[in-house]
């Protein structure tokens, strides 16, 4: 057992863990969030898990959960502002982008750090930056369309908007 | 999918530390991690068993991309990202960032590291033959305060098999400054959009004066003897102008030459059509690229 210290959605954690635990379950088990989904028996192909990292998105069965000591994690519960659902959120509501909501998380969080490093994205770039993300549903389409909205309402809304 | 038990977890902050660490324990029961996007697998499937796993992800002397008067050197502890954002690495390194832009996934290059993939060398990668194809040197440190260097012709020895000792730490893939007009290129194809590759090819030519071909290495990956150099069109692409049918020839001939396999993902023959296909594409934009263009 190794005892971490790690800042979860703005709040730091001081947990005792198996040195062999995984990110994904450190977050699901220990700390109850679980938003975090596990889509494919921690394989590391589904994308549902993707939290970030000090600000870039992981996927957290990729990494043991000791590795995250002394980082900050942001997982989709830390995703809304203080007002509610932010642009990226509201796209995927509006624009239809889920439809059993599985894989969701893990896209809203791989797509909120996408958009922060590309504020205007091609379509190829939207579906480039998707492919760590399988959604067994959509087909994509509204998946894309939701983000390519969302960025447009984030470079036409207030600078400083959380995506 | 889940890690067997972890006795201890090591995180040192420098070389020295990371290889007394590793010396503490017997061979095979200790292991290095660095960015994790293979290793983890390897160890959630049960394949790796490490007791102790020392994680390099504070050894900061490992990360970095340096140029220095046309020489490069490359931490192993550089991410995906960071050789695919690197604009510098064009030209003669223009390969590095072909193949590192298509790791995977967003999310994977974020994490995962040149060092790690190379240490790793498992067949389909692209990495291994992307460092074998650009004739890297892989600088190894050991505890014992010794180093070497090693040509990557003699660093893979075949799939999940280099010339690293476990007790060595693999510090960095290094060039020096290339010969004026030379070019790079890789490129793969893979079930699905930046998959892993059924096939890689990586070629390096460098053009004389006069615009034909001098020197020329082609380096492939996905093949089931794991990385390796393809002599036969590596002879036919030098004295050659790159000409269109030329570069076929060089292909037509590394397919003949070279042994195939069939799996799931692409059977034997259409392994060789993929050499032909992507080794000409790949070829044309080596030689664009080292006559600047």
């Amino acid at each position: 057992m190794k005892t971490i210290t790690v800042t979860v959605n703005g709040t730091s954690y001081e947990e005792s863990v198996p040195e062999r635990m995984l990110l994904v379950d450190f977050l699901r088990d220990r700390l109850a969030l679980t938003g975090t989904h596990v889509g494919c028996t921690y394989e590391g192909v589904c994308g549902a898990c993707t939290v970030h990292l000090d600000g870039e998105a992981v996927k957290s069965c990729m990494m043991l959960a000791v590795q995250a000591d002394g980082h900050a994690v942001t997982t989709v519960e830390g995703l809304a502002g203080a007002d509610g659902p932010g642009p990226l959120q509201r796209a995927f509501s509006n624009s239809h982008g889920l439809q059993c909501g599985f894989c969701t998380p893990g896209i809203l969080m791989n797509m909120s750090d996408f958009l922060a490093r590309h504020p205007d994205p091609s379509d190829e770039e939207i579906r480039s930056g998707l492919v760590g993300n399988l959604c067994r549903c959509t087909g994509y389409v509204h998946i894309v369309r939701a983000v390519r909205e969302a960025a447009r309402e984030m470079r036409e809304g207030a600078s400083g908007v959380q995506a | 999918m889940y890690p067997s038990v972890i006795e201890e977890y090591l995180r040192p902050g420098s070389v020295s530390e990371a290889l007394a660490a590793i010396a503490r324990y017997d061979e095979g029961e200790a292991m290095f991690l660095a960015g994790g996007q293979s290793a983890m697998q390897a160890m959630k499937s049960r394949m790796l068993r490490p007791q102790c796993v020392v994680d390099l992800q504070d050894v900061a002397e490992l990360r970095g991309i340096v140029h220095d008067n046309g020489a490069l050197r490359i931490g192993a502890m550089t991410r995906y990202v960071d050789i695919a954002g690197e604009t510098t690495l064009d030209g003669a390194f223009g390969a590095l960032r072909d193949a590192a832009a298509h790791v995977g996934d967003r999310q994977v290059r974020n994490r995962g590291t040149i060092g790690g993939s190379v240490c790793w060398n498992y067949v389909a990668s692209c990495m291994p033959a992307v460092v074998l194809g650009l004739g890297g040197t892989l600088e190894l440190a050991a505890a014992d305060g010794g180093t070497r260097r090693l040509d990557a012709d003699d660093f893979f020895l075949g799939p999940l098999e280099t010339a690293r000792r476990e007790d060595e730490i693999l510090l960095a893939v290094s060039w020096p400054a290339p010969a004026a007009r030379s070019g790079s290129a890789y490129k793969k194809w893979g079930l699905v959009r930046d998959a892993l590759p059924v096939v890689g090819v990586c070629i390096t030519v460098t053009l004389g004066d006069d615009g034909h071909c001098t020197q020329a290495r082609v380096a492939l990956s996905g093949l089931a003897g794991g990385c390796q150099r393809a002599p036969a069109g590596e002879e036919l692409l030098r004295g050659g102008n790159g000409d269109t049918a030329a570069l076929a020839r060089a292909m037509d001939a590394i397919a003949d030459s070279v042994e195939t396999h069939s799996d799931m993902s692409a059977d034997a023959d259409y392994r060789r059509q993929l050499i032909r296909s992507i080794g000409s594409e790949v070829a044309a934009t080596a030689f664009a690229r080292a006559r600047g263009g």
